[in-house]
Order: C-alpha cells, then structure tokens, then sequence
C-alpha cells in the first residue's frame, strides 16, 4: 500500500501517477462504495470519506478493510487539518475521521509521501 | 539559481529568505571584492493598505536597508518591472502577488497565472540569485467560497510551476527550514 498526502492543488495526483504509471485509477468524489476494492489506486480519497459520512455509512473499519482486500492500493488523499477547527459539527468529524484514516493507513502502507509544490517528499519509504 | 521558499503563515519563511539572501550577500562580498558591487534587491508585492500594513512595511524596509537591500515595490504586472543591475533579488511574496492580478488587476484564473510566472521568469533572467517566497494555504478542510477556493487553486498550481523553474525549494516549519527539494551541491 502507498499513501500519497498533500495539501490541495499540490499536484498530488500527478505526481502519484508518475509514480504509478498504467494502474486503473477511480475518483474518490464520484466512485462507488466498493469500487476501492478493486482499483488501482484512488484520489479525492478524502471526497470518498466524506460521501460515506454524509450517507451515514460507518467508516471506522475502513483502513482494515482496505489492508485486507485491496492490500497494493495507492491512495491520494488532502490533508485537511491543518486549520482552525471548523464550526460546524460535521465538518469537525470528517476533518478528525480523515486525519484518523490516514494515519492508520500510513501504519498499514510502505511507502508515504507528502507532496509540497508538486515535489513528493518521503514521509515513510 | 532560483530558491522558492514555502511555509504556512508565521512560520518564519520571511525571516528565513530575508537571511538566505543576506547569508549569500556575504558570500558575494568576499567573493567579488574589487568589482563593481550591485544592491541586492527586494521586490515587495504587498500592496500598503491602512496604517497598520504601512507602518510593518516601513518597518521592514529600514531592517532591509541595513542589510543593504535596496527595495522595490509592485503590487501586480512583475513582467512588466525595470530590474536594475543586482547581485541577488527577493520576492516577497506570490500569495499577495497572485491576489492583487486576481483582485486588483482583475485578470481572470489564466491572466494571473500567467502573469505570476513570466514575471518570476522575468526576475530569473536579470540575476544570477533569485529567492522567492510563496504561501500554503492548502492543507486546510476546503470550506471556502468559490471565489477564495479558484484563488487556492491558483496558487496552488502557481507553486507547482514555480518549483520546476526552482533549483531548491524549501518548507519553512516553524522557523526551521525542511529541503523539499535541491540541486544544489
């Protein structure tokens, strides 16, 4: 597994496909519930987490699940937290939840990169 | 040799740049004794709106000078500006840069853009040192109006530009400069 983690607009998924060239790619914003099992590699992945929220679908097991049966998938993911703490209480979960997700799968991944300025920088190799 | 500086608000990349300059003003001093000695020049783009922004600016420029920086001031179209002969340039910074072609100037996403990038192409062909300092805004959840949203696209796309032209780009973290990336040896 490889987490690629950067603030927006960075180039993150550019980077992410030089990386990876030729891997079936899905949008977080707009894909299926299940389509992360079987892809390629997944960016907008926080969208993803926020679209499950909305619905109301349980996201704790998510990383877990990812580990099991997508085990070789790369995600691309915002970082999100580096604000103030939203007042809006949904925001506040979604913001905490990705921040968790993320973490867990960088546990779960062997390769972490953070991308500043289109650059990737190696957060765990 | 171009060096793009980035960090969040108040994590001291202005510091940093300012004494990256200075470090290397030193290095050239020793260095080129004898020849003809140019300024080491300060491109501000912060447009001085109230008492309180002019007063910083005033500030600033008096803590430059004693550095033996001679300021400039351009608040947009940096294309256009008449560089004087130099041994080194700061600009500080292309988050104000960016949103006074967007807002003052009123280009559209693709003027600024442009704009922006030819003006630091611009500032890389008349020296030989040129350090830029640019802003993170975007590792925040994304709860803007579309109007700051396009603005962070921009610059986000801006400062993807603008490290390919780089040969160092640095993250300040609070005060503490992370190589992002170098080709310098």
């Amino acid at each position: 597994m490889t987490l690629i983690v950067g603030g927006a607009y960075q180039g993150k998924l550019a980077y992410a496909k030089g990386c990876y060239p030729g891997i079936q790619w899905i949008d977080g914003a707009v894909c299926t519930e299940e389509g992360i099992y079987d892809c390629g590699g997944i960016y907008h992945f926080h969208a993803y987490i926020e679209r499950l929220m909305r619905k109301g679908i349980p996201v704790r097991q998510l990383a877990g699940a990812l580990a099991d049966e997508n085990p070789d998938i790369v995600i691309v993911s915002d970082e999100i937290g580096y604000g103030i703490v939203p007042v809006d209480a949904f925001d506040r979960e979604y913001r905490e939840t990705v921040g968790r997700i993320c973490t867990e799968l960088a546990v779960y991944s062997d390769k972490v990169y953070r991308v500043v300025c289109g650059i990737g920088v190696p957060v765990k190799e | 040799m171009m060096h793009l500086i980035t960090g969040g608000s108040g994590s001291g990349k202005s510091a940093y740049a300012e004494h990256e300059m200075v470090r290397y003003s030193e290095v050239r001093y020793e260095e080129s004794v004898g020849d003809g000695r140019f300024p080491f020049l300060y491109v501000a783009t912060m447009m001085p709106c109230g008492r309180e922004a002019k007063e910083r600016i005033r500030r600033h420029q008096e803590q430059r000078m004693d550095a033996g920086f001679l300021t400039l001031e351009r608040y947009t179209d940096l294309a256009g500006l008449k560089v004087p002969d130099n041994a080194g340039i700061l600009l500080e910074c292309v988050s104000n840069l960016t949103a006074n072609e967007l807002y003052e100037r009123n280009q559209n996403f693709d003027g600024a853009y442009e704009a922006v990038i030819s003006g630091v192409r611009m500032l890389l062909k008349k020296t030989e040192h040129l350090i830029v300092v640019t802003n993170e805004v975007h590792s925040d959840i994304n709860g803007y109006s579309r109007e700051t949203e396009e603005y962070r696209r921009l610059l986000g796309k801006i400062n993807c530009r603008l490290a390919r032209l780089a040969n160092r780009v640095t993250e300040v973290v609070y005060g503490a400069p992370v190589c992002i990336f170098s080709d310098v040896r």
